[in-house]
């Protein structure tokens, strides 16, 4: 009798406490900071009942680009892995896809091809009051930190950069570019 | 101590011993991996000039040690990869049965490539029980330590916890743990589960510069134990523990006591972290086959069965006082008329 009642509680507890978790969560996502989602993942609901949370995305990372979330984004983002740009870029080796067990990073070959079609991790954006290129100042720094050099991002008149719809979002601009703060962003595609 | 002679396997009774190898091995790899991978990134940035001290000393130490096996790190060494929870051995990918309860209950769907990856733990389970727990958890290697620390906190006369509870709670842990995970959305159990938790923070604290919050979880875990209840946590609370129990509920390899050779020492009973009565036959699915009472037993009582089922409790041990004594009684009884 005493016990049933007691685990009545308990699991009356457990639900009471994670309801406003849950609801701090949908707060989270809304604000929130601006982060990628490693190379091929999924929109943002699929990937993160997808993931384990293993960490094996981060250890195969030649690049040290990948970096786990403690509660900052909310708690079903937890231990999740996600790419600041400007601090560490994605060169799209394509290997976290090739270790996570789950399928959460998709197995995707690395040609220019597959990666163009199948990586969406975002779309870099000029800010041009900033970019030193459309002050004059001829730049192109990130035209040439792009892997998908004249396709993904041109060059105009003065190296002022173009970004285009082929855009995979791997950040490498951003991380590149010498305007402090960075005059090229990511603009993350989760959804 | 009685002779050796007559006895079962004498090589039983240092099975424990194997078992610490085990366990100190898993746990030693978790911290080597992580070391390997950020090797595997000097080497790929291509500037070993450029590293600090302490990360050459990394690169070096990494290098001797990986030399005589690969030829080529930066590809090789990513056939070691991972945790416990998820990880890839030697170019074998495995994943914790849990995970996989986990991932389905969350997104619903059965991803067959990682289905295939939990397949070998889910047989041994079926096979040995909760062996897992005994043998490879890196967090068991921790608490099993904790509880020694208990042992000398009470031998210089402090407090530790020494509650019992339902074990049926970590049954509702694992239960409740699947049913939140489609509700948030994410594989919930997965933060709560101290193996993942361990491997996962050791790997923070080496490549990423600092422990997370399950680290903080953890710490609270081994607060439990030694405060409230001896080895609580998997005891009552785990909710892998719970999955492999009722995997292995018809083990077919099994400890077993043999009653004609049991003098009701209690050793084993003393011995079991996971509070089992294996005095008097009660393993249970949730015996993880650790076999430290084997090696605590003086009499070499307890040996490996293959069976699906326990024996039921066959009373006092024959080399027992309770035993003889009722045994006279009955032989004086026998005379009487
Ligand atoms: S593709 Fe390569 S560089 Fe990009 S996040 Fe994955 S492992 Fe890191
Ligand atoms: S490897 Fe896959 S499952 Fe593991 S943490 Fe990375 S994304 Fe998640
Ligand atoms: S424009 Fe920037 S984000 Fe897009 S592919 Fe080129 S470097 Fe990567
Ligand atoms: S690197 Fe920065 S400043 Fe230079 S052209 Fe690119 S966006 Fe403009
Ligand atoms: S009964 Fe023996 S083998 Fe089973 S968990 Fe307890 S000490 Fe270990």
């Amino acid at each position: 009798m005493k016990r049933r009642a007691f685990l009545g509680y308990a699991v009356a507890g457990t639900a009471a406490s994670l309801l406003p978790l849950a609801t701090a969560d949908a707060a989270i996502q809304q604000g929130g900071q601006r982060y990628l989602r490693p190379p091929g993942a999924p929109k943002e609901d699929e990937f993160l009942d997808h993931c384990i949370r293993c960490g094996l995305c981060g250890q195969a990372c030649p690049n040290r680009a990948i970096k786990f979330f403690g509660m900052e984004n909310g708690t079903a983002s937890l231990d999740t892995p996600y790419i600041t740009p400007r601090e560490q870029a994605c060169i799209l080796c394509m290997k976290c896809g090739d270790v996570c067990p789950t399928g959460a990073i998709p197995k995707i070959p690395r040609t220019a091809e597959d990666v163009m079609a199948k990586v969406d991790m975002g779309q870099a954006r000029v800010d041009e009051t900033l970019c030193l290129s459309y002050q004059g100042k001829t730049c192109g720094v990130c035209y040439r930190a792009c892997p998908l050099q004249d396709i993904a991002l041109r060059v105009g008149m003065l190296e002022q950069p173009h970004v285009s719809e082929a855009c995979v979002g791997c950040g490498l601009c951003e991380r590149s570019c010498i305007q402090i703060p960075q005059a090229i962003r990511i603009i993350p595609h989760h959804s | 101590m009685s002779s050796p002679d007559s006895k079962p396997f004498f090589l039983w009774r240092h099975l424990n011993k194997l078992r610490w190898l085990s366990l100190s091995i898993v746990f030693l790899m978790l911290i080597l991996i992580p070391f390997l991978h950020l090797y595997q990134t000097y080497i790929a940035a291509h500037a070993y000039d450029l590293l600090y001290p302490s990360e050459k000393v990394i690169y070096d130490s990494m290098e001797t040690l990986t030399a005589p096996f690969i030829s080529d790190p930066e590809n090789d060494l990513d056939l070691l990869k991972g945790t416990t929870w998820s990880g890839r051995l030697f170019g074998l990918d495995l994943s914790d049965p849990l995970a996989l309860a986990g991932q389905i209950a969350a997104s619903g769907k059965l991803l067959w490539p990682f289905v295939l990856t939990a397949l070998i733990p889910i047989g041994l389970t079926l096979l040995l029980g909760r062996f897992f727990c005994g043998w490879i958890c890196p967090a068991s290697f921790l608490y099993e330590l904790n509880t020694t620390l208990g042992a000398w906190l009470r031998n210089i006369g402090l407090h530790t916890g020494q509650r019992r509870m339902s074990r049926k709670f970590k049954y509702l842990v694992l239960f409740v743990g699947l049913l939140l995970s489609p509700l948030l959305g994410s594989v919930a159990v997965a933060a709560i589960y101290p193996p993942a938790i361990v491997g996962r923070e050791i790997y923070y604290a080496i490549a990423l510069g600092g422990f997370g919050v399950g680290a903080v979880f953890f710490a609270a875990t081994l607060l439990f134990d030694l405060l409230v209840a001896r080895r609580g946590f998997c005891r009552y609370l785990c909710p892998g523990g719970a999955l492999y129990s009722l995997l292995g509920k018809f083990r077919l390899l099994r400890i077993q006591r043999v009653v004609e050779d049991c003098n009701d020492c209690a050793k084993c009973n003393a011995v079991c972290e996971f509070g089992l009565d294996p005095l008097r036959d009660g393993f249970g699915m949730e015996c993880n086959n650790c076999t430290a009472c084997i090696a605590v037993c003086p009499t070499d009582a307890l040996v490996f069965k293959v069976t699906p089922k326990d024996q039921p409790d066959r009373g006092p041990g024959h080399l027992g006082r309770q035993y003889r004594r009722a045994h006279n009684e009955n032989a004086e009884d026998e005379h009487e008329p």
